[in-house]
């Protein structure tokens, strides 16, 4: 009863309030101001009274109506409920003139209501005209300063800093990879997805070596909250002078909307009513607007200075940074002619990859070839590290020779040349000195039969003609593995079909069956003949065949001693058995087969064929 | 008979001599009389119109090593051991030449295992796992349509699985040879970008063979092995050693 009392208030509750909302239908719209200068706005609140869809602003020309949001409020008085809806528009135009805005109409519960038309003034300010489709500033609200114009601007979306790492430098050095540091600032409450790398706008820089992982920081700037994503690299340029460091990277920022009107918020009668809420609240209140951008630096020039001519070393090939030799092998014994490998491994920071192996001195003795080498980094940025090479030197002239491995470097920091060299080696050189050859000035003379020394000669025989693709890399290697693969299972196939055909119990169970349909057609035809004797001869035969089938026995040696010592005496089998044992010694039968008998072995033979469902 | 007559003869015999000699025969012939160049471009008609053969891309490799153009001799040589791979004028030539320009092989694997691998070439590894693949089909087939001696066919297939593997686990260490190229010019930049005016990261070495990537353009994405460098090189300075990739 109580239950039932339940529910009935309940759906009494719910017509109250479906009749009490659909009751109340009104619209009503307002502007906050009769008049408003060409360019800027006023806000047209619209409020409607009960559930209705979103009103038509009719369209007036050149008036520019933007929408700026909508808010729903539902109240419950006395057990009445209501439910409002305040749309907010910004109006107003580029063209002075007086616009009367047309009633507008909405459909409450099926009843058509609509507003008053309002009456706008819009004057002539001689101001700059926003473009058409701009919202216009609303009313009531501070003109914007500078800075609050590029807050408006791309750059409320975020900004790009790149500042040498070093901040006591404003300069870098022509082919010096210098190290920079890269910042994204973005709005703390912003979302940003980056769609690129950062990439140099200006052709004056080389990027080299941006990290992979930016670090991710919240960092105040100018007052305002940001959050900072920071990557590490390095810049290089190849000419001298004053270049903008102009770096972009292209991302997807979602901002809050702070043209937004907000809305008062509602006070619910909570903790959270304290007005230190209101801007937390208000804050996440304000809806969100997403934009692609390109992030951009400001065009913050850097000096890039030319290598000094004065001091340059002669083997100097334009490694920028601070070095020093870590490891120096040159072998002891050498023949003149014969190439040997060389190692050496530079370490410090710089500009590796246009680093040069170390020269062998004295450099007329020695002719070098280029060699591998190998740079393993020891930041994140590759900006230092170490370098191994490793290239192959014909020693020219024989005998005991000082060398040792030289390498010259420029030191920004130094602003200075700098050559390091490894501890003098004494060698032993065998042979002949090699004679050059450049300096043989005499004309080139075509010798016949001329012939390098150790070149084997010509073949005079065609070989047969090959090809260039191995078969791995044909479509036939495919087609052979295939083939070979179906075959195999061809073979499977018939090998199991082998099997299958020569299996010696399938043989034997085949056989067992033709032998048991024999002795029925012999039993069958004894019955027919009234032979008694050889009914029970082929009868019992054939159920010694069914037993030594499953006994796997001969035949001939079920007995009916070992029938009745395998099976129950009372069975049909072992009943048969003794029937035809009985007639076999005693001899009374009548000569005619008794239907008890062939009962008997119907039972019998039945009792091998369970019944199937 | 008359000695004019006998001149006549003596010239068709001669002429005709001349007429029938086979196009390597006179490649060859240029050779001998010095002119490298021509030879070299007489060796090149004949690929061009028979096809690859070992001993043409060898006597051209010869002609560019007489020329001292070791990237192109070092690349016919490469292709020359690419169809016979034991040729001891070929080894001994190509030695010579990578000596030259003191180019020297990195063996990737273990010395003795990489005399193993590389006694036959990637082709002929080829040829013996499809043959060995074609041999199980067959001894499956053969096992399935009469009945062969239990020990032979399982000591047979065994074999053949044994073989196939080996042959296969060859082809699988050496299959970046299918990007292999030779670098052809003296100071080819391997380049930052695929743009000529892209900065040099350094060159690669005449012969040196190298790893080779994408194409680009003109330019065309090289690795050299045992180094850290790598980038653009423009294509004219490379050609791949087999035709897989083009």
């Amino acid at each position: 009863m109580v239950t039932l009392m339940h529910h009935f208030t309940k759906c009494f509750a719910a017509v109250v309030v479906l009749t009490s909302v659909c009751a109340a239908a009104e619209i009503q719209s307002r502007l906050d101001r009769e008049s408003v200068p060409a360019g800027n706005g006023a806000i047209l609140t619209i409020r409607i009274e009960g559930r209705a869809d979103q009103p038509v602003i009719p369209p007036v020309p050149n008036l520019i109506v933007n929408s700026r949001g909508q808010s729903t409020q539902m109240q419950m008085v006395n057990g009445m409920t209501s439910v409002s809806t305040t749309y907010t528009y910004a109006v107003g135009s580029n063209m002075p003139g007086d616009y009367i805005i047309p009633a507008i109409e909405a459909t409450v519960g099926g009843q058509k209501v609509a507003t008053q038309p309002l009456k706008l003034k819009v004057l002539d300010s001689g101001a700059a005209q926003p473009p058409a489709g701009i919202a216009p500033t609303p009313p009531g609200m501070p003109q914007p300063s500078v800075e609050e114009e590029q807050d408006t601007g791309e750059k409320r979306f975020g900004f790009l800093t790149v500042e040498l790492a070093d901040s006591e430098r404003s300069h870098v050095y022509v082919g010096e990879i210098a190290p920079v540091r890269i910042r994204a600032w973005l709005p703390a409450d912003s979302r940003a997805n980056l769609r690129s790398g950062i990439q140099p706008e200006a052709k004056a820089f080389t990027l080299h070596n941006v990290s992979g992982q930016p670090q991710q920081t919240q960092e105040m700037r100018d007052g305002k909250r940001y959050l900072v994503v920071t990557w590490f690299g390095g810049i290089s340029a190849t000419k001298a002078g004053k270049f903008p460091a102009s770096l972009s990277v292209n991302a997807t920022v979602a901002v809050r909307d702070s043209a937004a009107p907000q809305q008062p918020r509602r006070k619910m009668g909570g903790p959270f009513d304290d007005p230190f809420f209101d801007s937390v609240f208000d804050q996440m209140n304000i809806p969100m607007i997403q934009k692609d951008v390109t992030l951009k630096s400001d065009d913050q020039e850097i000096e890039v200075r030319p290598l000094p001519t004065e001091g340059r070393p002669a083997g100097f090939t334009g490694a920028v940074g601070e070095f020093k030799l870590d490891r120096a092998e040159i072998s002891n014994d050498w023949k003149t002619g014969e190439p040997q490998q060389i190692t050496a491994q530079l370490s410090g920071s710089g500009n590796f990859a246009l680093m040069n192996a170390p020269a062998l001195t004295p450099a007329d003795a020695w002719k070098t070839y280029p060699g591998k080498d190998q740079f393993s980094a020891s930041d994140q940025a590759s900006f230092s590290g170490s370098k191994l090479f490793q290239f192959s030197a014909v020693p020219r002239k024989s005998g005991s020779q000082d060398v040792s491995l030289a390498f010259s470097y420029f030191d920004p920091a130094k602003e200075a040349y700098e050559t390091i060299n490894s501890p003098v080696k004494k060698i032993q050189v065998t042979g002949q000195d090699l004679v050059e050859v450049e300096a043989a000035a005499a004309p080139v003379v075509k010798e016949p039969e001329k012939k390098l020394a150790g070149l084997v000669g010509q073949h005079m025989e065609l070989s047969r003609t090959g090809s260039l693709v191995p078969l791995v890399a044909r479509p036939e290697f495919v087609r052979m593995l295939v083939l070979s693969g179906a075959l195999a299972l061809l073979g499977s196939v018939l090998a199991g079909l082998r099997t299958y055909r020569s299996n010696p119990q399938r043989l034997a169970s085949v056989a067992l069956e033709k032998a048991t349909r024999n002795a029925l057609d012999a039993a069958g035809k004894s019955a027919a003949a009234g032979d008694v004797a050889g009914y029970f001869a082929a009868a019992r035969l054939a159920l010694q065949q069914q037993l030594g089938g499953l006994w796997n026995q001969p035949a001939q040696a079920i007995t009916l001693a070992e029938v009745q010592a395998r099976i129950a005496e009372d069975s049909p089998v072992a009943c048969f058995f003794r029937e035809a044992d009985l007639y076999e010694y005693s001899r009374q039968g009548t000569g005619e087969i008794l239907p008890r008998w062939r009962t008997l072995f119907d039972e019998a033979m039945a009792s091998f064929n369970p019944p199937t469902r | 008979m008359n000695p004019s007559i006998l001149l006549v003869l003596l010239w068709l015999c001669l002429g005709a001599h001349s007429a029938f000699a086979t196009p390597l025969e006179e490649a060859n012939q240029l050779f001998k009389s010095a002119d490298f160049a021509g030879a070299a471009a007489a060796y090149e008609t004949i690929l061009d119109q028979d096809g690859p053969r070992a001993s043409v891309y060898f006597n051209l490799g010869n002609s560019y090593q007489s020329l001292e153009k070791y990237g192109p001799a070092i690349l016919a040589y490469e292709r020359a051991l690419f169809l016979s791979p034991r040729d001891p004028d070929l080894l001994a030539n190509l030695a010579l030449a990578r000596k030259a320009v003191a180019v020297v092989e990195d063996t990737a694997i273990h010395p003795c295992l990489d005399a193993v691998v590389r006694y036959l070439s990637r082709n002929e590894w080829s040829w013996i796992v499809a043959g060995a693949a074609m041999f199980l089909g067959g001894l499956g087939l053969a096992c399935g349509i009469v009945k062969l001696p239990r020990k032979f066919a399982i000591s047979a297939a065994a074999l053949a699985a044994l073989v196939l593997m080996f042959s296969a686990g060859v082809l699988y260490l050496r299959k970046g040879e299918s990007s292999h190229g030779v670098v052809l010019s003296k100071n080819a930049a391997v380049r930052l970008s695929p743009f000529e005016k892209a900065e040099s990261l350094g060159t690669a070495g005449q012969g040196r063979v190298v790893r080779m990537g994408a194409k680009r353009g003109n330019f065309q994405y090289v690795e050299v092995p045992g180094s850290s460098l790598q980038g653009w090189l423009d294509a004219k300075d490379i050609a791949a050693i087999s035709q897989e990739i083009q």
